[in-house]
């Protein structure tokens, strides 16, 4: 099921922010939207979940535009996480968890096996079964992003939008979240999509890249292909040199 | 299951306490006989004027705690309640000009049409075009509101004559003098339909607690259930405020105090919890207000004020240690 933005204009009251941008991620792949602070990244991805409606354009999902479909049916195949989601007071891990089963439970409908299974699967995917029953904020930050993770995890989406799921985060709990999320990508075929900051992670990271600039998008492809002194230049006025990194060959950008 | 336990006896106990102290104590012997269709000058007074009293007193009481956990859960702010911003007052406002207008109207409609318009009027004043509109700046907005209509009010009852003048400014205080059981079939009634229609929101409630955004990832219509709530909060405050006047601070501190006598964590938990210290709040300050001073029958709005308003300081001062004020 592919999601595509077509012709895409974002903004707020008088201030756009992208502009007719098209674009369509890879289905079944990682893909990484990089790009400078106030590009419109987040705007973007928001808009991919239809969280904000566009000023012009449309985002659609298997052609259908995802602003006509009822929204607990999207909700089944595309999960977000935002960058600062709110935890409810004292909430413990697996409360937490549960509440990534909504779309999928009719009014008043008891709790499923299907669910319990589903949450049980995610707790297990972020290994986080032995902290189930630890309230959210005795946890720390790596531990509670990876909570978070499991919510939108038992929400079982193909599709998986993520708004700087590594953010606050030191690098190897960084590291542990983006080969989490793909490692779900491989084994469950789920596509992901998020937004990230950090270029070395994301070019290891991603199968995908599309990188903005403030007018719009620079590149999109294989992180060797967009990776490029020029492109960077564009994007966030950044002079670098791109060296493969001498572990898994991926792009490294060393600012100069 | 304990918190729940520890709330019914506490509500139990006040609502015996209060039925049977005042300016005449009576004992358990008269409590039974009343209860049960005794006739006794004491059954009867329990019969006839306290029971009445105090079943008003638990519905409105009930209600208003209702509304100011809905309030305190959708704008995720501890001062979020419908008697800070305004919303009781508005309810009160429309009671009494109707009154001293001579309008034969319904209360609960005439009240619900005054809370729902203040919360218009602070919704509107509130708004700024192309920008979510912080919680904060909503309760600061409705304080604002609410001191406008206390202003409107003074005005409506300083053009009644003398009598009337009084009872207008004894009832705005909120009072539950002179109930009968109609008052509490009324309240009573309005608010198990308002908490019926409440039952399908709790999962909205919930989903709203874990921010907008990721809400509305999960497949909740975030704007409408937002006016939905607001709405059924606006109701319940305006059906207690129909039977007992715009009692100040119950709604604000039923929540909080529910939610530590029971420990409920979950949604349901709070809002069952929040309804049961309303009542619980109501009742004993009724109680006191009229047994406190012998000989003087102060409005329960009175006491609740002594009550409440460290209680807003007290709250004022936590937010400000945590920086969000």
């Amino acid at each position: 099921m592919t999601l595509k933005a077509e012709a895409l204009t974002l903004g707020y009251r008088d201030r756009v922010v992208i502009r007719e941008l098209t674009l369509s991620p890879p289905v079944g792949k990682v893909t990484s939207i990089l790009g400078p602070n106030g590009c419109g990244k987040s705007t973007l991805l928001r808009a991919l979940a239809r969280l904000i409606r566009p000023i012009s354009g449309r985002v659609t999902l298997g052609g259908k535009d995802i602003h006509a479909e009822d929204t607990r049916a999207l909700a089944r195949r595309i999960a977000i996480l935002p960058q600062a989601p709110l935890a409810p007071d004292g909430i413990v891990v697996e409360d937490l968890v549960k509440r990534g089963r909504t779309p999928w439970r009719g009014f008043l409908a008891p709790w499923s096996e299907a669910d319990a299974e589903a949450c049980a699967e995610a707790l297990a995917a972020v290994d986080m079964r032995a902290e189930a029953r630890r309230s959210l904020n005795e946890l720390s930050g790596g531990q509670r992003q990876r909570a978070w993770l499991a919510l939108v995890l038992a929400q079982k989406t193909p599709l998986l939008l993520l708004d700087e799921p590594t953010t606050w985060l030191d690098l190897p709990h960084q590291i542990e979240v983006l080969s989490l999320l793909r490692r779900r990508n491989r084994e469950a075929g789920t596509t992901v999509i998020s937004v990230l900051h950090d270029l070395n992670l994301a070019a290891r990271f991603s199968d995908h890249l599309i990188l903005l600039g403030p007018q719009g998008v620079v590149a999109e492809g294989r992180p060797d292909e967009v990776m490029t002194a020029e492109n960077l230049q564009r994007s966030f006025a950044l002079s670098a040199r791109i060296m493969p990194d001498p572990v898994t060959g991926a792009p490294m950008i060393i600012p100069l | 299951m304990r918190g729940a336990i520890i709330l019914a006896a506490i509500i139990a106990l006040s609502a015996a306490l209060s039925l049977t102290l005042g300016e005449v104590h009576l004992g358990l012997d008269a409590l039974w006989q009343g209860l049960w269709g005794g006739d006794g000058p004491g059954a009867l007074t329990i019969r006839i004027i306290r029971g009445p009293r105090v079943a008003v007193a638990l519905g409105a009481g009930a209600v208003l705690g209702l509304s100011g956990a809905i309030f305190q859960m959708l704008l995720r702010n501890p001062l979020a309640a419908p008697d800070v911003m305004g919303f009781t007052a508005g309810a009160g406002l429309a009671v009494v000009a109707a009154l001293s207008a001579g309008l034969i109207l319904p209360m609960p409609l005439v009240a619900a049409a005054g809370g729902l318009a203040a919360a218009a009027v602070v919704a509107v004043c509130a708004y700024r075009p192309g920008q979510s509109v912080a919680p904060l700046t909503l309760v600061l907005v409705g304080l604002g509101v609410a001191y406008t209509i206390a202003a409107l009010g003074a005005f409506v009852v300083t053009r009644l004559p003398g009598p009337e003048a009084a009872e207008a400014q004894r009832w705005f205080a909120g009072s539950l003098a002179a109930r009968d059981w109609g008052h509490a079939l009324q309240v009573w009634g309005i608010g198990a339909v308002l908490a019926l229609a409440l039952v399908p929101q709790v999962r909205a409630l919930e989903l709203l607690d874990l921010g907008s955004d990721l809400a509305g990832g999960l497949g909740l219509r975030v704007g409408r259930a937002r006016w939905l709530l607001a709405l059924t909060g606006v109701l319940l405050a305006a059906a207690g405020v129909a039977v007992a006047g715009p009692i100040p601070f119950v709604a604000l501190m039923a929540a909080p105090l529910g939610a530590r006598l029971a420990g409920a964590r979950g949604a349901t938990g709070r809002l069952a919890a929040a309804a049961g210290a309303g009542a619980i709040i109501t009742v004993l300050a009724d109680l006191a207000a009229r047994a406190a001073i012998p000989g003087l029958q102060l409005p329960i709005g009175i006491m609740t004020g002594i009550l409440g308003a460290p209680y807003l300081l007290w709250r004022l001062s936590r937010e400000m240690e945590k920086g969000e004020l």
